[in-house]
């Protein structure tokens, strides 16, 4: 976990300390007040990974004020309508999805690595995720891409005490490895610190 | 290094404070999705959250009525749902256009079953 936070802290230096600013014009002229995340793209091999995904962007995206559409409802309800799969409903036009929902943007992540290389002393643990956001007539008002990894070795003390860590860290990441803390770390670092962040939504205004 | 770990929590939390109370929302729907048994413990939680939230007289955070109302659809509870896509219509505004429609589904459905059965 310490090993983490250290690997962390050096993106999320970078994540706050940035000098490029991407333009803006296109998400302000749309001033979304609600955002609808849909069931996301998978590319990896992980059949799971989507679901997961899906649990981490609503608290990120609704910190940033926006009201962030109930994605298990919106599951649910896109399941009624045939919809199973996020590529399926890649290509559903964004106007009619989002004349469905009443929502003034939608959110479309893509899954592009989710995976664990394993090594003999220590495992890396990858996730990659494409970010795009459209307003309601579909034009593209936000993109990002995140890769995130972590492995416990980057950061490993010499010696044997060191080698024995790192071979209880992997013998722990290989039974189960941990997506989920990158996963939030990469959202966190996009919507929230990044050079392209997320502007403040309507319940971030201070109000006059 | 301890240096370092101390402003790495600095930052993170500097950045990324929760601006409501989720009560685990994000951590019980992963378990739900891992689990299908722990459907019925993300609607107790869920219920519990959002009653908590009401009695303090604080706001419930976008999304979590909702998601209640549709567990409650998805074990045929109708009126609960009703009742509560009602709520974060009232809560959240955005929510309107969905909320109504859902609402105005589950009444023509339940007005097709009435009539099936007559």
């Amino acid at each position: 976990m310490k090993y983490l936070i250290v690997c962390l802290s050096a993106l999320t230096l970078i994540g706050c300390a940035n000098i490029q600013k991407k333009d803006m014009s296109a998400f302000n002229a749309a001033a979304p007040r609600s955002i609808l995340v849909v069931p996301v793209v998978n590319k990896t091999l992980d059949v799971d990974a989507p679901v997961y995904v899906l649990t981490t962007l609503p608290i990120p995206l609704a910190n940033k004020g926006y009201y962030v559409f109930p994605v298990n409802t919106t599951k649910y309800i896109l399941e009624q309508e045939g919809l199973y799969e996020g590529d399926r409903i890649l290509t559903m036009p964004v106007p009619t999805l989002a004349k469905m929902f009443g929502a003034d943007a939608i959110l479309y992540v893509t899954i592009k690595r989710w995976d664990a290389q394993y090594a003999f002393i220590a495992t890396t643990v990858t996730v990659e995720f494409d970010y795009k956001m459209v307003a309601a007539d579909g034009t593209v008002i936000w993109e990002e891409n995140k890769k995130m990894a972590y492995s416990p070795q980057n950061s490993g003390g010499g010696g044997l005490g060191g080698l024995i860590a790192a071979a209880i860290s992997a013998a722990i990441t290989r039974a189960a490895p941990n997506y989920m803390p990158l996963a939030e770390s990469a959202h966190q670092q996009v919507f929230l610190m990044g050079p392209n962040q997320l502007p403040d939504g309507p319940y971030n205004t201070p109000v006059k | 290094m301890t240096a370092i770990t101390g402003l790495t929590l600095l930052l993170l939390t500097g950045c990324a404070q929760n601006k409501y109370n989720w009560n685990g929302y994000d951590k019980g729907l992963y378990d739900a999705y891992k689990d299908p048994n722990q459907v019925v413990a993300l609607q107790i939680k869920l219920q519990e959250t959002v009653d908590a939230l009401e009695k303090e007289k604080q706001v419930v955070p976008p999304g979590l009525y909702a998601e209640l109302g549709t567990l409650y659809l998805q074990e045929g509870d109708v009126e609960k749902a009703k009742k509560y896509y009602a709520k974060e219509r009232d809560a959240w505004p955005e929510s309107k256009t969905l909320m109504d429609t859902l609402i105005k589904n589950l009444d023509s459905r339940k007005k097709v079953l009435e009539k099936s059965k007559t």
